[in-house]
């Protein structure tokens, strides 16, 4: 079945990797790498030193991953585990942000996340969000085109029970 | 070692991020122009990373010489695939991509500097 055009006055991008999209990708990328390569040298060269601090790293390196390649692909499938990506992120960047301020001890290396990203200029903190709210015009927009697919008068019972 | 090339890729990553965001502004799409500068940038880093090495060659060692090897790897890389991410773009959102390569060219200089105080900025 062919997809439904999208209605004449929106001009929204085909795909989660296009718009504003391009750049949470390019930024995302960006993290994935630096958290993956941080993580690498600090496991691979130093890891006794603060074990928790650089598991988290690498747990957020593959998160980072995780939500760049499922934003680049940008299918149903994809973005839902998109929103569980990013989800886990701002969890991620909130509870470890906390916790390295109340046990620094925990923390002798920062991580992605130490101090709520403050070590990459808050963007950790910030990105989550941006990323949740553009996969949430993805989800808007999925409804109104089952809305739009079925019959007039499902698609008016839709309407009226998305107002109500 | 002289700072002069760090710093002059800090003012420029600066420059390309403050034009490319005016571009974005603007509602303009990738330019020649812009991509030239891209260029220029991605060349000055190539002389920096050069510079490095050189340093490096000299027998000189940072505290973590593996850290220094990936900032190396990864610093021409960026410009690189800012602008083939940018290019498809064919949106405002294409000079917003260059905006952050042009950021991280900036930053990574600085960071260079910490791993190792005597490349100076």
């Amino acid at each position: 079945m062919s997809e439904p055009a999208a209605p004449p006055g929106t001009s929204q991008p085909d795909l989660t990797r296009t718009g504003p999209g391009r750049l949470l990708v390019a930024v995302y990328a960006l993290f994935a790498l630096s958290a993956s390569a941080r993580a690498g040298v600090q496991i691979a060269t130093k890891f006794g030193h603060a074990p928790v601090a650089y598991l988290l790293s690498a747990f957020a390196a593959v998160v980072y991953i995780l939500a760049t390649v499922t934003l680049t692909v940008g299918n149903p499938t994809a973005r839902r585990i998109a929103v569980l990506s990013c989800s886990t992120e701002l969890a991620g960047v909130l509870a470890v942000g906390t916790w390295s301020l109340a046990d620094p001890a925990m923390f002798p290396d920062a991580t992605v996340w130490s101090g709520y990203g403050s070590g990459y200029g808050f963007v950790p903190l910030v990105l989550p969000v941006f990323g949740l709210l553009w996969l949430s015009r993805w989800s808007k927009r999925a409804r109104t085109k089952r809305a739009t697919v079925t019959s007039a008068q499902d698609a008016e019972d839709a309407v009226a029970d998305g107002r109500s | 070692m002289n700072g002069a090339v760090p710093t002059t890729i800090i003012i420029a990553g600066l420059a390309l991020a403050g034009y490319s965001l005016v571009m974005t502004a603007l509602n303009r799409r990738m330019t020649v122009p812009l991509l030239a500068a891209v260029g220029v940038l991605e060349i000055l880093l190539l002389v920096e990373v050069g510079l490095v090495v050189a340093k490096l060659a000299s027998g000189q060692r940072p505290a973590s010489l593996p850290t220094l090897i990936g900032y190396l790897i990864a610093t021409p890389i960026v410009p690189v695939v800012a602008a083939f991410w940018g290019l498809v773009e064919r949106s405002r959102w294409g000079p917003a991509v260059i905006a952050v390569a042009g950021l991280v060219a900036a930053v990574l200089m600085v960071r260079l500097h910490e791993i190792w105080p005597v490349i100076h900025v």
